[in-house]
Protein backbone atom coordinates (compact mmCIF):
# COMPACT_ATOMS: atom_id res chain seq x y z
CA UNK A 1 0.00 0.00 0.00
CA UNK A 2 2.48 2.10 0.98
CA UNK A 3 4.97 0.56 -1.25
CA UNK A 4 7.15 3.19 -3.50
CA UNK A 5 6.22 3.62 -7.56
CA UNK A 6 8.54 1.12 -9.27
CA UNK A 7 9.60 3.48 -11.76
CA UNK A 8 11.28 5.24 -8.42
CA UNK A 9 13.74 3.22 -9.41
CA UNK A 10 14.74 4.53 -12.84
CA UNK A 11 13.05 8.16 -13.14
CA UNK A 12 14.56 11.21 -11.97
CA UNK A 13 12.49 13.03 -9.79
CA UNK A 14 11.51 16.34 -10.57
CA UNK A 15 13.58 19.27 -9.65
CA UNK A 16 16.62 16.82 -9.18
CA UNK A 17 19.73 17.06 -11.16
CA UNK A 18 21.01 13.74 -12.64
CA UNK A 19 24.45 14.32 -12.16
CA UNK A 20 26.32 16.85 -9.66
CA UNK A 21 29.77 17.74 -8.94
CA UNK A 22 30.78 18.49 -5.42
CA UNK A 23 34.33 19.61 -4.83
CA UNK A 24 36.55 18.34 -2.15
CA UNK A 25 37.00 20.71 0.99
CA UNK A 26 40.53 19.55 1.82
CA UNK A 27 42.26 18.04 -1.47
CA UNK A 28 42.84 20.22 -4.63
CA UNK A 29 41.72 18.25 -7.88
CA UNK A 30 39.60 15.97 -6.32
CA UNK A 31 36.17 15.42 -5.98
CA UNK A 32 32.84 13.55 -6.26
CA UNK A 33 30.38 13.10 -8.50
CA UNK A 34 26.55 11.89 -7.34
CA UNK A 35 24.72 10.23 -10.22
CA UNK A 36 20.96 10.23 -9.46
CA UNK A 37 18.98 6.31 -10.67
CA UNK A 38 22.36 4.96 -11.41
CA UNK A 39 23.99 1.73 -10.79
CA UNK A 40 26.70 -0.68 -11.28
CA UNK A 41 26.76 -0.24 -14.90
CA UNK A 42 27.45 2.83 -15.04
CA UNK A 43 29.65 2.98 -12.18
CA UNK A 44 32.02 0.69 -12.24
CA UNK A 45 32.53 1.24 -16.14
CA UNK A 46 33.61 4.77 -15.19
CA UNK A 47 35.54 4.04 -12.42
CA UNK A 48 37.71 1.93 -14.79
CA UNK A 49 37.75 3.92 -17.83
CA UNK A 50 39.09 6.29 -15.40
CA UNK A 51 41.30 4.23 -14.25
CA UNK A 52 43.13 4.05 -18.44
CA UNK A 53 43.82 8.08 -17.37
CA UNK A 54 46.85 8.43 -15.84
CA UNK A 55 46.15 11.69 -14.68
CA UNK A 56 43.35 10.51 -12.33
CA UNK A 57 45.32 9.27 -8.92
CA UNK A 58 41.74 7.77 -7.86
CA UNK A 59 38.44 6.77 -9.24
CA UNK A 60 36.31 4.57 -7.22
CA UNK A 61 32.01 4.71 -6.75
CA UNK A 62 29.68 3.69 -4.31
CA UNK A 63 26.38 2.50 -3.96
CA UNK A 64 25.85 3.85 -0.67
CA UNK A 65 22.19 2.02 -0.15
CA UNK A 66 20.71 -0.35 -2.33
CA UNK A 67 17.29 1.77 -1.66
CA UNK A 68 18.69 5.31 -2.36
CA UNK A 69 18.76 4.93 -6.10
CA UNK A 70 22.60 6.68 -6.59
CA UNK A 71 25.74 6.52 -7.37
CA UNK A 72 28.78 8.11 -5.92
CA UNK A 73 31.83 8.39 -8.32
CA UNK A 74 34.60 9.86 -6.29
CA UNK A 75 37.59 11.38 -8.62
CA UNK A 76 41.41 12.50 -7.87
CA UNK A 77 43.37 13.92 -10.39
CA UNK A 78 47.29 15.46 -10.86
CA UNK A 79 47.37 18.87 -11.35
CA UNK A 80 47.80 18.83 -15.25
CA UNK A 81 43.61 17.98 -15.03
CA UNK A 82 40.81 18.29 -13.27
CA UNK A 83 38.07 16.02 -11.93
CA UNK A 84 35.49 17.39 -14.08
CA UNK A 85 37.63 16.99 -16.88
CA UNK A 86 39.03 13.16 -16.55
CA UNK A 87 35.28 12.61 -16.08
CA UNK A 88 34.14 14.09 -19.65
CA UNK A 89 37.13 12.48 -21.12
CA UNK A 90 36.05 9.10 -20.03
CA UNK A 91 32.47 9.16 -21.22
CA UNK A 92 33.64 10.28 -24.54
CA UNK A 93 35.92 7.61 -24.24
CA UNK A 94 33.64 4.92 -23.70
CA UNK A 95 31.43 6.13 -25.81
CA UNK A 96 33.63 6.45 -28.59
CA UNK A 97 34.84 2.64 -27.96
CA UNK A 98 30.73 1.70 -28.11
CA UNK A 99 30.42 3.84 -31.24
CA UNK A 100 33.32 1.19 -32.82
CA UNK A 101 31.82 -2.06 -31.49
CA UNK A 102 28.54 -1.39 -32.97
CA UNK A 103 29.89 -0.38 -36.34
CA UNK A 104 32.49 -4.19 -35.21
CA UNK A 105 29.29 -6.12 -34.37
CA UNK A 106 27.45 -4.59 -37.60
CA UNK A 107 30.73 -5.39 -39.91
CA UNK A 108 30.72 -9.24 -38.33
CA UNK A 109 27.18 -9.55 -38.98
CA UNK A 110 27.42 -9.09 -42.80
CA UNK A 111 30.57 -11.35 -42.60
CA UNK A 112 29.12 -13.74 -40.86
CA UNK A 113 25.96 -13.88 -43.22
CA UNK A 114 28.79 -14.07 -46.53
CA UNK A 115 30.25 -17.13 -45.24
CA UNK A 116 30.19 -19.90 -46.78
CA UNK A 117 27.31 -22.10 -45.62
CA UNK A 118 28.79 -25.98 -46.27
CA UNK A 119 30.55 -27.58 -43.85
CA UNK A 120 29.38 -25.74 -40.36
CA UNK B 1 40.92 27.05 -18.01
CA UNK B 2 40.66 24.84 -20.55
CA UNK B 3 37.07 23.53 -20.99
CA UNK B 4 36.23 19.76 -19.67
CA UNK B 5 36.95 17.29 -22.14
CA UNK B 6 38.60 18.99 -25.02
CA UNK B 7 41.84 18.43 -26.22
CA UNK B 8 42.47 15.54 -23.24
CA UNK B 9 44.37 12.68 -24.54
CA UNK B 10 42.18 9.68 -25.36
CA UNK B 11 42.58 6.71 -23.82
CA UNK B 12 39.82 5.17 -26.30
CA UNK B 13 39.34 1.12 -26.62
CA UNK B 14 38.86 -0.85 -29.85
CA UNK B 15 36.94 -3.53 -29.35
CA UNK B 16 36.93 -6.74 -31.12
CA UNK B 17 34.21 -8.79 -32.10
CA UNK B 18 33.83 -12.49 -33.80
CA UNK B 19 30.35 -14.20 -34.22
CA UNK B 20 30.27 -17.98 -33.64
CA UNK B 21 26.81 -18.62 -34.21
CA UNK B 22 23.65 -16.63 -34.78
CA UNK B 23 20.06 -17.51 -34.91
CA UNK B 24 16.79 -16.23 -33.96
CA UNK B 25 16.87 -16.43 -30.58
CA UNK B 26 20.77 -18.04 -29.56
CA UNK B 27 23.87 -15.67 -30.01
CA UNK B 28 27.68 -16.64 -29.17
CA UNK B 29 30.53 -14.68 -29.87
CA UNK B 30 33.79 -13.45 -28.74
CA UNK B 31 34.49 -10.04 -27.56
CA UNK B 32 38.42 -8.91 -27.44
CA UNK B 33 40.44 -6.03 -26.76
CA UNK B 34 38.15 -4.82 -23.91
CA UNK B 35 37.97 -5.34 -19.78
CA UNK B 36 35.43 -7.11 -17.55
CA UNK B 37 33.47 -3.58 -17.12
CA UNK B 38 32.61 -3.29 -20.55
CA UNK B 39 31.18 -7.01 -20.60
CA UNK B 40 29.54 -6.81 -17.42
CA UNK B 41 27.76 -3.86 -18.61
CA UNK B 42 26.36 -4.87 -21.90
CA UNK B 43 25.17 -7.93 -19.94
CA UNK B 44 23.36 -5.48 -17.40
CA UNK B 45 22.06 -3.64 -19.79
CA UNK B 46 20.67 -6.30 -21.70
CA UNK B 47 19.36 -8.10 -18.87
CA UNK B 48 17.94 -5.14 -17.55
CA UNK B 49 17.68 -2.15 -19.76
CA UNK B 50 16.79 -2.80 -23.11
CA UNK B 51 12.80 -2.18 -23.35
CA UNK B 52 10.19 -4.84 -24.26
CA UNK B 53 6.08 -4.60 -24.68
CA UNK B 54 4.60 -6.65 -21.87
CA UNK B 55 0.94 -6.95 -20.90
CA UNK B 56 0.78 -4.16 -17.93
CA UNK B 57 -2.98 -3.51 -17.45
CA UNK B 58 -5.86 -5.94 -17.40
CA UNK B 59 -9.19 -5.37 -17.16
CA UNK B 60 -11.16 -8.52 -16.32
CA UNK B 61 -14.98 -8.61 -17.62
CA UNK B 62 -15.73 -12.04 -16.83
CA UNK B 63 -13.42 -14.47 -14.94
CA UNK B 64 -14.93 -17.80 -13.88
CA UNK B 65 -12.78 -19.48 -14.36
CA UNK B 66 -10.46 -21.67 -11.18
CA UNK B 67 -7.42 -18.93 -11.11
CA UNK B 68 -8.46 -15.71 -9.37
CA UNK B 69 -7.97 -12.40 -11.23
CA UNK B 70 -4.76 -11.47 -10.47
CA UNK B 71 -3.07 -14.78 -10.89
CA UNK B 72 -4.21 -14.55 -14.86
CA UNK B 73 -2.94 -11.14 -15.23
CA UNK B 74 -0.08 -11.88 -13.69
CA UNK B 75 0.70 -15.23 -16.03
CA UNK B 76 -0.68 -12.54 -19.21
CA UNK B 77 2.00 -10.14 -18.29
CA UNK B 78 4.96 -13.12 -18.84
CA UNK B 79 3.62 -14.10 -22.43
CA UNK B 80 6.72 -12.55 -24.61
CA UNK B 81 5.28 -10.17 -27.40
CA UNK B 82 7.05 -9.49 -30.53
CA UNK B 83 9.07 -6.38 -29.58
CA UNK B 84 10.84 -5.15 -32.33
CA UNK B 85 9.23 -2.03 -32.65
CA UNK B 86 9.83 -0.95 -28.89
CA UNK B 87 13.11 1.04 -29.13
CA UNK B 88 10.76 3.66 -30.81
CA UNK B 89 7.73 3.33 -28.77
CA UNK B 90 7.04 5.62 -25.75
CA UNK B 91 7.19 4.94 -22.25
CA UNK B 92 3.74 5.30 -21.06
CA UNK B 93 4.91 7.47 -17.99
CA UNK B 94 6.29 9.81 -20.81
CA UNK B 95 3.72 9.71 -23.08
CA UNK B 96 2.21 13.73 -23.92
CA UNK B 97 -0.91 11.91 -26.11
CA UNK B 98 -2.55 9.92 -23.12
CA UNK B 99 -1.37 11.27 -20.16
CA UNK B 100 0.28 7.74 -19.43
CA UNK B 101 -3.16 6.09 -19.15
CA UNK B 102 -2.34 3.57 -21.77
CA UNK B 103 -4.77 4.40 -24.37
CA UNK B 104 -2.59 5.65 -27.23
CA UNK B 105 -1.38 4.04 -30.02
CA UNK B 106 2.62 5.40 -29.05
CA UNK B 107 2.98 3.80 -26.09
CA UNK B 108 1.03 0.92 -26.05
CA UNK B 109 -1.35 -1.43 -27.96
CA UNK B 110 -4.71 -3.17 -26.84
CA UNK B 111 -5.48 -6.88 -26.47
CA UNK B 112 -8.81 -8.66 -26.10
CA UNK B 113 -9.37 -12.17 -25.03
CA UNK B 114 -12.73 -13.96 -24.71
CA UNK B 115 -13.21 -17.57 -24.01
CA UNK B 116 -15.99 -20.14 -23.14
CA UNK B 117 -15.78 -23.55 -22.25
CA UNK B 118 -19.13 -25.11 -24.17
CA UNK B 119 -21.18 -27.73 -23.01
CA UNK B 120 -18.56 -30.20 -23.97
CA UNK B 121 -16.97 -32.55 -21.91
CA UNK B 122 -13.44 -31.28 -23.11
CA UNK B 123 -11.31 -29.14 -21.16
CA UNK B 124 -11.21 -25.51 -22.99
CA UNK B 125 -7.26 -24.49 -23.06
CA UNK B 126 -6.89 -21.08 -23.46
CA UNK B 127 -3.37 -20.39 -24.33
CA UNK B 128 -1.75 -17.20 -25.69
CA UNK B 129 -3.16 -17.88 -29.69
CA UNK B 130 -6.49 -16.68 -28.02
CA UNK B 131 -5.16 -13.20 -27.58
CA UNK B 132 -6.47 -11.03 -30.45
CA UNK B 133 -4.15 -7.99 -30.86
CA UNK B 134 -4.99 -4.69 -32.22
CA UNK B 135 -1.52 -3.84 -33.52
CA UNK B 136 -0.52 -6.46 -36.17
CA UNK B 137 3.33 -4.95 -34.75
CA UNK B 138 3.01 -6.62 -31.44
CA UNK B 139 1.53 -10.04 -30.92
CA UNK B 140 2.51 -13.25 -28.75
CA UNK B 141 6.06 -14.55 -29.92
CA UNK B 142 4.76 -18.30 -30.71
CA UNK B 143 1.35 -16.47 -32.82
CA UNK B 144 3.85 -14.61 -35.34
CA UNK B 145 5.98 -17.37 -35.58
CA UNK B 146 2.95 -19.39 -36.48
CA UNK B 147 1.80 -16.88 -38.88
CA UNK B 148 5.00 -16.81 -40.66
CA UNK B 149 5.09 -20.51 -40.91
CA UNK B 150 1.59 -20.72 -42.26
CA UNK B 151 2.67 -18.35 -44.86
CA UNK B 152 4.91 -21.15 -46.05
CA UNK B 153 8.25 -18.33 -45.47
CA UNK B 154 11.05 -19.85 -44.46
CA UNK B 155 10.68 -20.76 -40.31
CA UNK B 156 12.32 -18.40 -38.45
CA UNK B 157 13.41 -21.10 -35.62
CA UNK B 158 13.36 -24.70 -36.50
CA UNK B 159 13.72 -26.33 -32.70
CA UNK B 160 14.35 -29.51 -34.09
CA UNK B 161 17.32 -28.46 -35.98
CA UNK B 162 18.58 -26.14 -33.65
CA UNK B 163 18.59 -29.12 -31.13
CA UNK B 164 20.00 -31.05 -33.74
CA UNK B 165 22.74 -28.20 -33.88
CA UNK B 166 23.87 -27.88 -30.32
CA UNK B 167 22.98 -31.58 -29.55
CA UNK B 168 20.03 -30.58 -27.09
CA UNK B 169 17.48 -33.83 -26.50
CA UNK B 170 15.26 -32.17 -24.45
CA UNK B 171 14.88 -29.29 -27.24
CA UNK B 172 12.98 -31.11 -29.32
CA UNK B 173 9.60 -30.32 -28.34
CA UNK B 174 7.24 -33.62 -28.83
CA UNK B 175 4.43 -30.50 -29.62
CA UNK B 176 4.19 -28.32 -32.59
CA UNK B 177 5.89 -25.02 -31.90
CA UNK B 178 2.64 -22.75 -32.56
CA UNK B 179 0.50 -24.54 -30.01
CA UNK B 180 0.37 -21.52 -27.70
CA UNK B 181 1.47 -20.55 -24.48
CA UNK B 182 -1.38 -22.07 -21.68
CA UNK B 183 -3.11 -19.49 -19.83
CA UNK B 184 -5.68 -20.66 -17.85
CA UNK B 185 -7.89 -24.62 -18.63
CA UNK B 186 -11.83 -24.21 -18.40
CA UNK B 187 -14.41 -26.42 -17.39
CA UNK B 188 -17.71 -27.00 -18.79
CA UNK B 189 -19.38 -24.00 -18.55
CA UNK B 190 -16.53 -21.11 -17.41
CA UNK B 191 -15.70 -18.05 -19.13
CA UNK B 192 -12.72 -15.44 -19.39
CA UNK B 193 -13.28 -12.46 -21.05
CA UNK B 194 -10.43 -9.79 -20.57
CA UNK B 195 -9.12 -6.60 -22.26
CA UNK B 196 -5.25 -6.09 -22.21
CA UNK B 197 -3.22 -3.30 -22.50
CA UNK B 198 0.52 -4.05 -23.17
CA UNK B 199 3.54 -1.25 -22.62
CA UNK B 200 6.79 -0.50 -23.15
CA UNK B 201 8.90 -1.31 -20.26
CA UNK B 202 12.68 -2.49 -18.92
CA UNK B 203 13.64 -5.45 -16.92
CA UNK B 204 14.60 -3.51 -13.64
CA UNK B 205 10.74 -2.21 -13.44
CA UNK B 206 10.10 -5.65 -13.77
CA UNK B 207 11.10 -9.48 -15.36
CA UNK B 208 8.47 -9.57 -17.54
CA UNK B 209 9.80 -6.92 -19.77
CA UNK B 210 13.51 -8.57 -19.78
CA UNK B 211 13.97 -9.39 -23.57
CA UNK B 212 16.65 -12.01 -22.01
CA UNK B 213 16.40 -15.57 -21.24
CA UNK B 214 20.15 -16.09 -20.55
CA UNK B 215 23.21 -13.27 -21.37
CA UNK B 216 26.50 -14.77 -19.85
CA UNK B 217 29.73 -14.40 -20.43
CA UNK B 218 32.87 -16.06 -19.59
CA UNK B 219 36.81 -15.45 -19.63
CA UNK B 220 38.58 -17.21 -22.16
CA UNK B 221 40.95 -19.54 -20.44
CA UNK B 222 44.66 -19.97 -22.01
CA UNK B 223 45.60 -23.44 -20.96
CA UNK B 224 49.50 -24.27 -21.23
CA UNK B 225 51.16 -27.68 -20.65
CA UNK B 226 55.12 -28.25 -19.82
CA UNK B 227 55.66 -30.63 -22.24
CA UNK B 228 59.21 -31.67 -20.77
CA UNK B 229 57.60 -32.58 -17.28
CA UNK B 230 54.85 -34.11 -18.85
CA UNK B 231 56.89 -36.53 -20.87
CA UNK B 232 57.96 -38.16 -17.17
CA UNK B 233 54.13 -39.01 -16.81
CA UNK B 234 53.12 -43.05 -17.35
CA UNK B 235 50.36 -43.33 -19.69
CA UNK B 236 48.23 -43.96 -16.22
CA UNK B 237 49.42 -41.09 -14.87
CA UNK B 238 48.43 -39.24 -18.14
CA UNK B 239 45.00 -40.75 -18.19
CA UNK B 240 44.51 -40.00 -14.22
CA UNK B 241 45.33 -36.96 -15.05
CA UNK B 242 43.06 -36.11 -17.91
CA UNK B 243 40.18 -37.39 -15.81
CA UNK B 244 40.70 -35.45 -12.77
CA UNK B 245 38.87 -32.49 -14.53
CA UNK B 246 35.06 -32.63 -13.72
CA UNK B 247 34.46 -31.19 -17.75
CA UNK B 248 36.30 -32.71 -20.85
CA UNK B 249 38.88 -30.44 -20.83
CA UNK B 250 41.84 -32.78 -21.94
CA UNK B 251 42.37 -35.82 -23.93
CA UNK B 252 45.36 -38.55 -24.93
CA UNK B 253 45.88 -38.33 -28.40
CA UNK B 254 45.81 -42.02 -29.64
CA UNK B 255 48.62 -41.99 -31.65
CA UNK B 256 51.49 -39.95 -29.44
CA UNK B 257 50.27 -40.44 -26.50
CA UNK B 258 50.43 -37.30 -25.61
CA UNK B 259 48.12 -35.03 -23.44
CA UNK B 260 46.28 -32.30 -25.77
CA UNK B 261 43.32 -30.03 -24.75
CA UNK B 262 40.82 -30.97 -26.26
CA UNK B 263 38.10 -28.36 -25.19
CA UNK B 264 39.87 -25.38 -23.76
CA UNK B 265 35.94 -23.51 -23.09
CA UNK B 266 34.88 -26.37 -21.35
CA UNK B 267 36.86 -25.34 -18.68
CA UNK B 268 34.94 -24.50 -15.32
CA UNK B 269 38.11 -22.40 -13.24
CA UNK B 270 37.58 -25.66 -10.88
CA UNK B 271 41.30 -26.04 -10.05
CA UNK B 272 41.12 -29.73 -10.11
CA UNK B 273 43.91 -30.76 -12.76
CA UNK B 274 45.89 -28.31 -11.14
CA UNK B 275 45.52 -29.69 -7.71
CA UNK B 276 45.95 -33.19 -9.21
CA UNK B 277 49.07 -32.69 -10.77
CA UNK B 278 50.41 -30.87 -7.00
CA UNK B 279 49.15 -34.40 -5.82
CA UNK B 280 51.16 -36.31 -8.62
CA UNK B 281 54.57 -34.23 -7.52
CA UNK B 282 54.32 -32.48 -10.63
CA UNK B 283 53.49 -28.77 -9.96
CA UNK B 284 53.82 -26.02 -12.96
CA UNK B 285 52.25 -29.28 -15.06
CA UNK B 286 49.69 -27.67 -16.18
CA UNK B 287 49.16 -23.80 -16.19
CA UNK B 288 45.65 -21.99 -16.64
CA UNK B 289 45.16 -18.09 -16.66
CA UNK B 290 41.89 -16.06 -17.58
CA UNK B 291 42.59 -13.76 -20.09
CA UNK B 292 41.81 -10.74 -18.97
CA UNK B 293 40.65 -8.58 -22.15
CA UNK B 294 38.67 -11.67 -23.59
CA UNK B 295 35.20 -13.06 -23.34
CA UNK B 296 32.88 -15.88 -24.96
CA UNK B 297 29.56 -14.38 -24.65
CA UNK B 298 26.06 -16.54 -24.93
CA UNK B 299 23.27 -14.43 -25.30
CA UNK B 300 19.56 -16.15 -25.49
CA UNK B 301 16.41 -14.54 -26.12
CA UNK B 302 12.67 -14.92 -25.04
CA UNK B 303 11.61 -14.53 -28.66
CA UNK B 304 10.40 -10.78 -28.15
CA UNK B 305 13.15 -9.54 -30.04
CA UNK B 306 16.08 -11.43 -31.94
CA UNK B 307 19.84 -11.68 -30.47
CA UNK B 308 21.19 -9.41 -32.43
CA UNK B 309 18.60 -6.80 -32.08
CA UNK B 310 19.31 -7.60 -28.54
CA UNK B 311 22.90 -7.08 -28.29
CA UNK B 312 21.97 -3.88 -31.36
CA UNK B 313 19.57 -2.33 -28.62
CA UNK B 314 22.09 -3.25 -25.79
CA UNK B 315 24.73 -1.04 -27.02
CA UNK B 316 22.14 1.84 -28.22
CA UNK B 317 20.75 1.95 -24.73
CA UNK B 318 23.81 2.28 -23.09
CA UNK B 319 25.32 4.88 -25.33
CA UNK B 320 22.06 7.18 -24.33
CA UNK B 321 22.86 6.18 -20.61
CA UNK B 322 26.22 7.38 -20.94
CA UNK B 323 24.93 10.90 -22.35
CA UNK B 324 22.56 11.23 -19.69
CA UNK B 325 25.07 11.06 -17.35
CA UNK B 326 27.46 13.25 -19.31
CA UNK B 327 28.03 17.16 -16.87
CA UNK B 328 25.77 19.58 -18.05
CA UNK B 329 27.85 22.90 -18.88
CA UNK B 330 25.73 25.03 -15.67
CA UNK B 331 27.69 22.57 -13.22
CA UNK B 332 30.72 21.10 -13.07
CA UNK B 333 32.87 23.47 -15.26
CA UNK B 334 31.19 26.54 -14.27
CA UNK B 335 31.11 25.30 -10.93
CA UNK B 336 34.89 24.79 -10.64
CA UNK B 337 35.46 27.54 -12.21
CA UNK B 338 32.95 30.09 -10.26
CA UNK B 339 34.64 28.05 -7.25
CA UNK B 340 38.17 29.36 -8.33
CA UNK B 341 37.11 33.10 -8.65
CA UNK B 342 35.57 33.02 -4.94
CA UNK B 343 38.40 31.11 -3.84
CA UNK B 344 41.02 33.52 -4.90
Amino acid sequence: MNAPDRYERFVVPEGTKKVSYERDTKIVNAGSFTIEREDHTIGNILRMQLHRDPNVLFAGYKLPHPLQYKIIVRVHTANQSTPTQAYTQAINDLDKELENLKQAFEDEKTRYDERPKQGY
Amino acid sequence: MERAGGGGASYQRFPRVRIRELRDDFAKFELRDTDASMANALRRVMIAEVPTVAIDLVEIEVNSSVLNDEFIAHRLGLIPLTSAAAMSMRFSRDCDACDGDGSCEYCSVEFHLAARATDSDQTLEVTSNDLRSTDPKVCPVDQARAYQHALGGSEPFDTAAAADQRQLPFLTFPFPFHEGILIVKLRRGQELRLRAIARKGIGKDHAKWSPAATVTFMYEPEIRINEELMETLTLDEKRNLVESSPTKVFNIDPNTQQVVVEDAEAYTYDDEVIKKADAMGKPGLIEINAKEDSFIFTVETTGAITAYELIMNAITVFRQKLDAVRLQDDDGDLGELGAHLVGG
